[in-house]
């Protein structure tokens, strides 16, 4: 049975006349259990790069990857394989199948594998497309609630306007979460993230095709531990309230604030897709009217809901004071984590700004973020952006850009710059 | 002691959450869960005691202090003060929170959630802590307030009664060490206890100044030990959670206070002059020892500096204790800072009470909310913690005022104090500076 707990860190204590209150709530799943596959309450789908330039060693790397994904896909769960390029195409089920998905058992596993294995690479690439299918291939199984799919590409977009795929990513969203993997070096960071912040998933590059099968597998056991389909953060907040962000700040960052629909005039419902047993955290920041110094209320309820049943509940509290020493206080929790924010921003400023030619900005951003790595601890993001600049003063942000940093390297840093670590308690 | 009669399955009395059997705080709110009425009781004590008060005086919900008259007119005998279906539902094992309308947000009318607060407007609905009153005779009660700047009162009330010997006590929480509620909550409880449990074991309690002086020694050291008790492990806090003790048993012909701290008790005869029998612990105190006047000595920076608590930090938890034999009839009064911030001498309180029990009568209640209601429309820097026992004064002797009992020669007032440098312990902030 999965159980949920919400923790919250804030400093509760405003100055006579504050507003803003904030809060970092942990939420914590245990005893989730691992997806119920065998009743079809499940379905993946795997999304190839088929485009012309994958032709070669990254395609045959590519179909051994899905190839292995569908051993690990269990028997009972919905499947489908979908080619992509400038269009989709079913590879499995068949085109010409009756049917869009099919549940796994040994011999559709078999002729899955015969299918992947004929695949051949031509062509552009319109993400568009690919998502569009997906979408339309899990809508034929509504039965399956719990739905996952895996997007791996070796280019960019460019068989179509980036509008064109920022329209079906909002069309997309909220039917099924994307993890979106990049082989290589010549794809975009920053559309793959647009996909995979708007469907709840992740994104990584894998700098040698020879490492696809693995991450695919670690995906697939990922995406089979969560058993809770889908959970909502809830946020409360009281009569002439109003939320300032609502963010998820580990394991990534990820601001969900524009993603809020209405449950109630005072309640917003923000996705959190699907849960394992795992730990998030969530800084959570809203606006209340001042109130004279010796009141306390309330400032927002923060709630986990799975369906229409909250699971959860944090309190977030604001308590007026005229004790300078209690109200100058900032929560520890509260400034790792918006370092850790400002730190993912530095950075993919910073890597844009290079990009751009503005070598100015860069050294500035980047400056700024590698002081950020050193104050928050954040060893990996420190690691990551010594490969791109020589830093002389941590301390105080004083970088060269390194010259010759490798476009692998760059792109390293940008896709794990919103990966947080967890504050030190 | 505390869960004496205590139902099994008891309800929190504060927000109406489940408390499992022997559980002494709930797991929701945080509240206490000695069940009124149904736990204070001193079983086994053949004594004519009445009881301690607090049992049967119930909780008091109204977000405002209540006014005077408007529960429990004076001479009510056994008037529970406020809310006396909450400690009646207690007492049959029938909460009344699971059974009560829920009592709408006094900021917006909307609901109050679960989890304390409006499910409109957020505030926090009051807790039956906010304002207490208690009543344990005709002539013994207290009130004890939240007061207007404090998110929480710290302060806690027990009275009692025994035989015609009232027994008074008010525990401050030091506002610096977190959970000090807790710890004055349980100190005064464990105090009380003892005292009316001690008076009560004696067939009649004569009124011996060195036993009952030994008695509050004794409460001293039972809620010092209470307090270690009742915070469990925050007791290993750098901090640990504390409190100022003081309490009085005032029978017609002696009285007898005891205290660690600030917190004071006032001997208010009708006819002469007013004296504080306490002499605080605190860094305000030394200075006027030193030569400083009290007014300049209680607005220096460092006055609410107290030099001795109880507490897992205490180094020497024996109460000081101060006898006088009342020539007349008069008041005793015992008080947390919250009081005698906004009125310090013995006049100021005596006129304070002079002039409540003209305009409302003599009901210790009513008389104690409303100084607790003046020092709140001064600021209420501080919670507020007010009780009263009315002393009748030796029977059958109406004796001038001022004169000194003759069968009694030197013990009016007899006054044992230590010498100010003989305390313990480094001194310690019970509440930053008020302004």
């Amino acid at each position: 049975m999965a159980t949920f707990r919400a923790e919250v860190f804030q400093n509760e204590f405003l100055p006579d006349g504050g507003t803003d209150v904030h809060a970092i709530v942990t939420v914590t799943a245990e005893g989730v259990g691992g997806a119920v596959t065998a009743d079809g309450g499940v379905a993946e789908v795997v999304m190839i790069d088929t485009s012309g330039s994958m032709t070669g060693p990254t395609l045959e790397a590519a179909k051994h990857a899905a190839q292995v994904a569908l051993d690990h896909i269990p028997d009972g769960t919905w499947f489908a394989i979908v080619s992509g390029s400038h269009v989709a195409q079913r590879v499995f089920p068949y085109p010409n199948a009756r049917v869009a998905i099919v549940q796994m058992e040994p011999g559709a596993r078999a002729e899955a594998k015969r299918a992947v294995a004929a695949l051949k690479a031509t062509g552009g690439t319109a993400m568009s497309t690919w998502l569009r299918l997906a979408d339309q291939i899990f809508a034929t199984q509504p039965a399956a609630t719990q739905r996952h799919a895996i997007l791996l590409t070796d280019g960019k977009n460019e068989s179509e306007p980036r509008e064109q795929l920022t329209a079906a990513i909002r069309d997309v969203t909220g039917r099924f979460q994307c993890d979106a993997r990049g082989v290589g070096q010549h794809w975009q960071v920053d559309e793959l993230r647009e996909i995979s912040t708007a469907l709840l998933g992740t994104v990584e590059l894998i700098a040698d095709p020879a490492d696809i099968a693995d991450d695919f597998r670690a995906l697939l056991a990922a995406s089979l531990a969560r058993g809770v389909a889908d959970a909502q953060l809830r946020v409360w907040t009281p009569q002439g309230g109003q939320v300032l962000f609502v963010r998820q700040v580990a394991p990534t960052v990820e601001d969900l604030t524009a993603r809020r629909t209405d449950i109630t005039p005072l309640v917003g419902a923000y996705p959190t897709g699907a849960w394992a047993d795992e730990s998030r955290d969530y800084h959570v920041a809203v606006r209340v009217p001042s109130r004279t110094v010796g009141n306390e209320q309330l400032a927002a309820r923060v709630q986990i809901a799975v369906g229409d049943e909250v699971l959860a509940s944090g309190l977030v509290k604001a308590a007026w004071s005229d004790d300078a020493s209690l109200t100058a206080r900032i929560s520890p929790e509260v400034a790792h984590y918006t370092g850790q924010a400002e730190l993912a921003d530095a950075i993919q400023e910073g890597l844009a700004a290079k990009a751009a030619g503005d070598e100015a900005t860069a050294t500035v951003k980047l400056g700024r973020a590698v002081q950020l790595a050193a104050e928050t601890g954040n060893e990996e993001a420190t690691s990551k952006l010594r490969r791109v600049v020589d830093i002389e003063d941590e301390e105080h942000g004083t970088v060269r850009l390194k010259r010759g940093a490798s476009r692998l390297d760059e792109m390293a840093l940008d896709t794990a710059s919103t990966k947080t670590t967890r504050v030190r308690r | 002691m505390v869960t004496a009669g205590a139902p099994d399955a008891a309800v929190c009395p504060a927000c109406g959450e489940a408390a499992g059997p022997g559980a002494r705080f709930c797991e929701a709110c945080g509240a206490v869960l000695a069940p009124a009425g149904a736990s204070t009781t001193p079983d086994g004590t053949a004594a004519p005691s009445t009881g301690p008060a607090d049992a049967a005086a119930g909780v008091a919900r109204p977000a405002a202090p209540a006014t005077p008259g408007e529960h429990g007119d004076p001479g009510d005998p056994d008037a529970t003060v406020a809310g006396a279906a909450a400690p009646q539902g207690a007492r049959d094992g029938a909460p009344d929170a699971a059974d009560a309308e829920p009592t709408p947000c006094p900021a917006c009318g909307g609901e109050i959630a679960p989890d304390g607060y409006c499910l409109e407007c957020g505030a926090r609905a009051p807790r039956e802590r906010d304002h207490v009153e208690r009543r344990a005779s005709d002539d013994v009660g207290g009130v004890s307030d939240v007061g207007v700047r404090r998110r929480r009162n710290e302060d806690a009330l027990a009275l009692g009664t025994a035989g015609d010997v009232a027994v008074l006590v008010v525990c401050d929480g030091v506002a610096s060490a977190p959970d000090s509620d807790r710890a004055s909550r349980a100190a005064a409880q464990a105090a009380r206890d003892l005292l009316v449990g001690g008076l009560g074991a004696v067939e009649a309690p004569a009124p011996d100044a060195g036993a009952w002086s030994r008695l509050l020694v004794a409460a001293g050291h039972a809620a010092d030990a209470a307090v270690r008790a009742a915070v469990d492990d925050a007791a290993s806090r750098e901090d640990p959670p504390s409190c100022t003790f003081v309490a009085a048993l005032a029978g017609p012909t002696l009285l007898v206070a005891a205290w660690l701290g600030d917190s004071r008790v006032y001997w208010l005869p009708d006819a002469g002059p007013a004296e504080q029998l306490t002499e605080d612990d605190s860094l305000a105190a030394e200075l006027v020892a030193g030569g400083m006047t009290r007014e300049q000595a209680e607005r220096s920076r460092d006055a609410h500096a107290i030099t001795r608590w109880l507490g897992a930090d205490a180094e020497d938890a024996t109460a000081r204790t101060v006898a006088t034999r009342p020539a007349g009839p008069g008041w005793v009064l015992a008080c947390s800072d919250g009081l005698w911030n906004y009125g310090s001498a013995p006049d100021v309180v005596a006129g304070l009470v002079r002039d409540a029990v003209d305009r409302l009568g003599p009901d210790p209640v009513a008389v104690a909310r409303d100084l607790v209601g003046w020092a709140n429309a001064r600021g209420g820097h501080d919670n507020v913690t007010v009780a009263l026992a009315r002393v009748a004064g030796p029977a059958g002797t109406d004796v001038a005022p001022g004169t000194t009992a003759e069968d009694d020669p030197g013990t009016v007032p007899t006054v044992r104090r230590r010498p100010a440098g003989s305390l313990a312990g480094g001194p310690r902030t019970a509440a930053p500076p008020t302004a």
